[in-house]
């Protein structure tokens, strides 16, 4: 006959062996493992002050007999702390969802009771199957001032906690971030990248619900981010780029007119096009493999000998064609 | 009916919509301005809950995305006239406060009395495109609320200003809808326009 039973970390827990009396022989095992007799008070298990590693199956057998006389299984864990609740509309004006997590693990299970209050009426938020956490609501009306009032509940066999977020249908407007973001180098321009993205899948109704969008690139080498918002398209062009320097690229979006900016976009990276032929490199990376004589004749690439950007005086423009030139007769006697 | 279909209809309609698009952002974000100020100078509490006020039109509105086009400009119409009745007679409440510090809130509050006026206009002229026209106006607006306190008063301005606010995020919305190309006309419903 076996059950669960909960206690608290740092408990004091006692076991009784069923309906054996207090002084009948009995040898309890943990996990299967004998315990000790100094835990021992009688027939019955004393463990004080128990922790995490203590959970398990508890068995009690008669002592002659070795029949199995009660069994248990331990689960030691915490009352729930306040849960962290989120909710927000991705995908206006369909919804919106809110998603929950416990700060700290409990160690045993919990179960969440989510209540949605809109003025006088309560709404059923739809528990989504994946990700567990999580449930969602269709607007049953848009425009409204009224806040919504959203409780979560967490109970366990040890305690329950809760906490309330209170929000109106626009504060909690916040879109996914763009997809399919992507940075290409205009030919001929050095200064140039192009950017185009499209809006995130998951809103529903781009059209009379347009997003704007915030662009921030920014060279590799740099800390500094260059800041862009563009109040329609899904393209822009950056024209002040440093040559030749890598950049990385993110966006983010928002509605027109209600609620926050997306997180931002994953990132992409572009090199301005640079008239420097890149086919020299990747020439120099195949002889390297074949021949390592000339990996030292390798011309580095045009940033480093010429890292001055596109901003250059004739002169030192002069300079850096020259080295180039040099090295590349170099490389041509050892071939 | 033939007229409202027309190519020139339609570029009309699409050219009425995107201005009263942008006259509604600018709206919007000067009745949140007018918000600010209001509350600063009537000493009121920003985040004071106030109960529906009675004759504000309510932007709150159910299967919003199921509205004709026609019901929707109605709709608006009739809410933007009840803002112009109710935007006037705030302003000559507060007119009669006597202050130097609230000549900017009469300004504001003039400056987008403006907006909602042209707004109205815009809705009308659209309404007229329909081959709608616009419904007459009865009377001169809501009646003034007897024996309002002068706090009571102040509350009441939060609350139309609070609307107006929602409405003009509504109505941006209910003008893309309209300058929807699937959306050939905007009459009553007829069935199977969309593919």
């Amino acid at each position: 006959d076996s059950h669960i039973q909960y206690e608290r970390v740092g408990a004091d827990v006692t076991m009784k062996c069923g309906s054996m009396d207090w002084d009948a022989a009995v040898t309890w095992t943990a996990n299967g493992t004998d315990i000790d007799e100094s835990h021992l008070n009688g027939s019955y298990l004393i463990l004080k002050n128990v922790d995490l590693t203590q959970s398990g199956q508890y068995s009690c057998y008669e002592g002659s007999s070795w029949h199995l006389k009660y069994q248990t299984y331990l689960r030691v864990g915490t009352p729930p702390k306040e849960p962290v609740l989120m909710c927000r509309s991705n995908n206006y004006p369909k919804g919106f969802y809110c998603s929950w997590h416990l700060p700290t693990p409990t160690y045993i299970p919990n179960s969440f009771n989510i209540s949605v209050i809109h003025g006088t009426k309560e709404m059923v938020c739809v528990k989504d199957v994946f990700p567990k956490n999580r449930c969602h609501i269709r607007y049953l009306q848009l425009f409204l001032k009224v806040k919504y009032k959203v409780t979560l509940t967490v109970t366990n066999a040890l305690g329950k906690n809760s906490t309330t977020l209170t929000f109106d249908e626009f504060a909690i407007v916040k879109p996914d971030p763009p997809e399919s973001v992507v940075a290409k180098p205009v030919p001929n321009n050095p200064r140039r990248l192009e950017v185009s993205w499209q809006n995130p899948s998951s809103w529903p109704d781009p059209e009379s619900f347009p997003l704007k969008f915030f662009l921030r690139y920014r060279p590799l080498i740099l800390d500094q981010w260059q800041h862009v918002e563009l109040s329609d398209g899904t393209s822009h062009t950056i024209t002040d780029a440093y040559a030749g320097k890598e950049y990385i690229i993110q966006v983010a979006a928002k509605d027109n007119d209600i609620g926050t900016w997306s997180d931002w976009s994953v990132a992409v990276h572009a090199t301005p096009w640079t008239e420097e032929p890149k086919h020299l490199t990747t020439e120099a990376q195949v002889t390297e493999t074949t021949s390592a004589s000339t990996s030292s004749f390798m011309p580095p690439p045009t940033t480093k000998i010429c890292d001055k950007g596109a901003v250059v005086g004739s002169g030192a423009v002069a300079v850096c064609w020259t080295a180039g030139l040099v090295l590349a007769a170099y490389g041509v006697l050892f071939i | 009916m033939a007229a409202a279909d027309s190519p020139s209809a339609t570029l009309r309609r699409r050219d009425l919509c995107s201005r009263g698009i942008r006259l509604a952002g600018k709206m919007r974000s000067d009745v949140i301005d007018l918000l600010d100020t209001y509350v600063e100078r009537q000493g009121l509490d920003a985040s004071a809950s106030v109960a529906a006020v009675e004759g504000v039109p309510v932007a709150a509105v159910e299967r919003w995305d199921e509205q004709t086009g026609t019901q929707r400009l109605l709709e608006n119409l009739a809410a933007y006239r009840a803002f112009r009745a109710l935007l006037a007679q705030m302003l000559e409440e507060q007119r009669e406060q006597v202050g130097e510090a609230d000549a900017a809130l009469g300004r504001a509050l003039a400056a987008v009395l403006l907006q909602v006026s042209a707004f109205a206009y815009h809705l009308e002229e659209l309404l007229q495109l329909e081959n709608h026209g616009a419904p007459s106006e009865e009377g001169a607006g809501p009646p003034p609320p007897p024996h309002l306190s002068l706090f009571e008063r102040k509350l009441r301005g939060l609350g139309v200003l609070r609307e107006l606010a929602q409405w003009a995020v509504r109505s941006a919305r209910d003008l893309r809808q309209l300058a929807k190309p699937s959306l050939g006309s905007s009459l009553a419903p007829s069935p199977a326009e969309s593919p």
